[in-house]
């Protein structure tokens, strides 16, 4: 039986918590279903038609179809920035976890550093200039996956300590080379770290803003987030088109959370090795 | 077929020296125990017999092979873990046949090689299961199933049975001794428990402190323990040892006595002793018999009675404290004076170093 005061607590919070999340949603998709003149108001009052359907048709064909060509860099460079550092950090978490040698220390450190040492953006443009990777969707790539590796490695470092070693030892007796004891034992039982990863790492790039800003210019190079800047400048906003972008580009994070979610959750309870 | 010869197999960590010097040899389908206290090194020698621990030094030999840098995938071994080690993410099915697949063997011959061990060990209702559906004694098949699968030329054991409570515990060590005698194969078993090294060996190997105590069949050593070590490890309830003084020496016997025990004729090999040395004699608790005549007195502190036979704790005029095994029941007091007798040929003498003096 729970106490009063936390089923009081409770009753406060679903509201609190609906408003702070539910309200600014409601709010973008009215906007989305307004005409410009409405929605210029900027106000909480019910759409006068429903505009959606030329909102969208207009949001995805400025521009010559920016749009399409911005989802199809972001879903690379998701992919990608995503798919690396998950197969990197949980090889390095594998090594850290299981070998101990006298450069650990070092090792620790520089991932430790890779997380505390702030990104400087010009000398980033300035190398990527250097190897001829400036304005191509690589460099951006190879700068997520830095950004992303050090807490990812931290992760799986930890996880995988909790591996018993007699697993890999078993492997090793049935015959498993390194790689097959990476990929087929210690790969798969990393799954609930690996989902966390996907979705914090995903939802992180596909929603970056000032990273594609800097190192991705030009409009064949836009990314999702960047195509909000088409509905608005100093002096004229389309807000109904800006907020029916949003809407756009907020569905596949979205999908993303509400496909793994139950992984995540999943996840957790099959990782127990031992019962 | 395959033998296995150790010669002065060595490891150390840095500085520390954890195996110092083990030569053993083991005959191709012998069932081999390695057996001694906490931390003398049996596991980790099992280990450098699997490959998962270098070899300092010396030499390992598995069959005719020199196997010191041999790839633990290529030294014909199977190797069943303390914690079962099963792949959580894989069915009891591809936990069996995962070192098939990786031997790349084809399909047909996998699924018949898997099923063939499946019904070996009872468990083919449990294939499609994954681990943690099993309970201790069905993960534990699952471990030796995947052990046999591989039809090693050794197998490897690494205590086993220690997570499994006592019922399971005598049921698997009976089929393991059953399993060793359909397969043939050689078995090396670590354990620290006694009953498990006398029941199920053909050879025990006593370690302490990274040493072989002695090598030899399980009723040699209880009745031949070549050192104090051994006597006092082999044989449960624990071996009685009392300090007594060399009276006289016979040609093939030692006369000695004490404060707890009179002049007692025990056959021993004589040559390094001296009268006035001090000896410590050690006498099974069952060799312990209740007669009045007999020359060995003392104070009744605590009786458990089992009913079949009775144990007796026993505090000595000296001070020291001892146990007697006896057989049937005994109504006994605590306090009560209690004369003990023994057969004196069924005692061991050993020296002051502790090394025994069997009669040649």
């Amino acid at each position: 039986m729970k106490s009063r005061p936390s089923i009081f607590l409770g009753i406060i919070a679903i509201p609190v918590s609906a408003l702070v999340f539910l309200v600014p949603f409601a709010f973008i998709i009215l906007t989305a279903f307004k005409n410009k003149q409405q929605a210029t108001l900027l106000d909480f009052s019910w759409p006068d038609g429903f505009h959606l359907w030329n909102n969208i048709v207009e949001v995805v064909t400025t521009r010559n179809w920016m749009l399409l060509t911005a989802f199809i860099n972001s879903t690379i460079l998701t992919v990608a920035s995503v798919t690396l550092p998950v197969i990197f950090a949980a090889m390095v978490g594998f090594v850290l976890a299981r070998r101990k040698t006298r450069w650990n220390g070092l090792i620790e450190f520089l991932i430790l550093a890779g997380l505390m040492i702030p990104p400087a953006v010009v000398p980033t443009i300035w190398l990527l200039q250097g190897i001829g990777l400036f304005g191509k969707l690589h460099g951006p790539v190879l700068i997520e996956v830095a950004y992303g590796l050090p807490f990812s490695i931290i992760l799986y470092r930890a996880f995988i300590a909790t591996i018993p070693r007699e697993l890999d030892e078993a492997a090793i007796i049935d015959g498993a080379r390194p790689f097959d004891v990476f990929f087929r034992i210690i790969l798969p039982l990393l799954w609930p770290v690996t989902v966390t990863n996907i979705v914090v790492q995903s939802v992180g790039v596909f929603n970056d803003f000032t990273n594609p800003l800097y190192y991705l210019p030009g409009n064949a190079n836009a990314t999702v987030q960047l195509t909000l800047y088409n509905f608005q400048s100093q002096f004229n906003t389309s807000y109904n088109l800006l907020f029916t972008n949003i809407l756009l580009i907020t569905i596949p994070p979205l999908l993303v959370f509400l496909f793994f979610n139950r992984h995540i959750v999943a996840g957790m309870t099959a990782g127990a090795v031992k019962g | 077929m395959a033998g296995l010869e150790l010669k002065s197999l060595r490891k150390s960590y840095g500085e520390v020296e954890v195996i110092k010097g083990v030569d053993l040899n083991v005959e191709h389908g012998e069932f081999v125990v390695f057996v001694g206290p906490s931390g003398c090194g049996k596991s980790t020698l099992l280990r450098m017999i699997a490959g998962l621990e270098e070899i300092t030094g010396g030499d390992l030999f598995i069959g005719d092979k020199l196997c010191n840098d041999v790839e633990p995938r290529d030294r014909g071994i199977a190797m069943v873990f303390q914690s079962y080690a099963l792949y959580p993410h894989m069915s009891v099915y591809d936990n069996v046949g995962f070192g098939l697949k990786l031997a790349g063997a084809p399909t047909d011959v996998r699924d018949r090689k898997v099923r063939e061990a499946a019904r070996i060990l009872q468990m083919e209702h449990l294939l499609d299961r994954k681990p943690s559906q099993l309970s201790g004694g069905q993960r534990q098949r699952v471990a030796i199933g995947r052990a046999i699968v591989r039809q090693p030329e050794v197998f490897l054991f690494d205590e086993p049975l220690s997570n499994l409570d006592a019922a399971l515990r005598v049921d698997m060590r009976m089929e393991l001794s059953k399993l060793h005698h359909d397969t043939g194969a050689t078995m090396i078993y670590v354990t620290h428990d006694r009953v498990e090294a006398m029941t199920t060996a053909d050879k025990i190997v006593v370690l302490n402190a990274g040493v072989v105590q002695q090598v030899g069949s399980p009723i040699e050593l209880y009745q031949r323990p070549a050192n104090l070590f051994v006597a006092g490890f082999i044989g449960s309830p624990k071996m009685n040892f009392v300090e007594l003084t060399v009276e006289k020496l016979g040609p093939d016997s030692v006369t000695v006595s004490g404060k707890d025990i009179g002049p007692t004729t025990v056959p021993a090999d004589p040559t390094s002793l001296k009268p006035g040395d001090t000896v410590t004699p050690g006498i099974r608790p069952h060799d312990l018999t209740d007669q009045s005549s007999g020359n060995l007195v003392g104070e009744v502190s605590l009786v458990e009675r089992l009913g079949n036979e009775t144990n007796v704790s026993l505090r000595l005029p000296s001070g020291a404290a001892r146990l007697a095994v006896l057989d049937g029941d005994h109504e006994l007091r605590i306090g009560q004076s209690l004369p003990l007798a023994f057969a004196p040929d069924r005692a061991v003498i050993f020296n002051k170093s502790g090394i025994a003096l069997h009669r040649k």
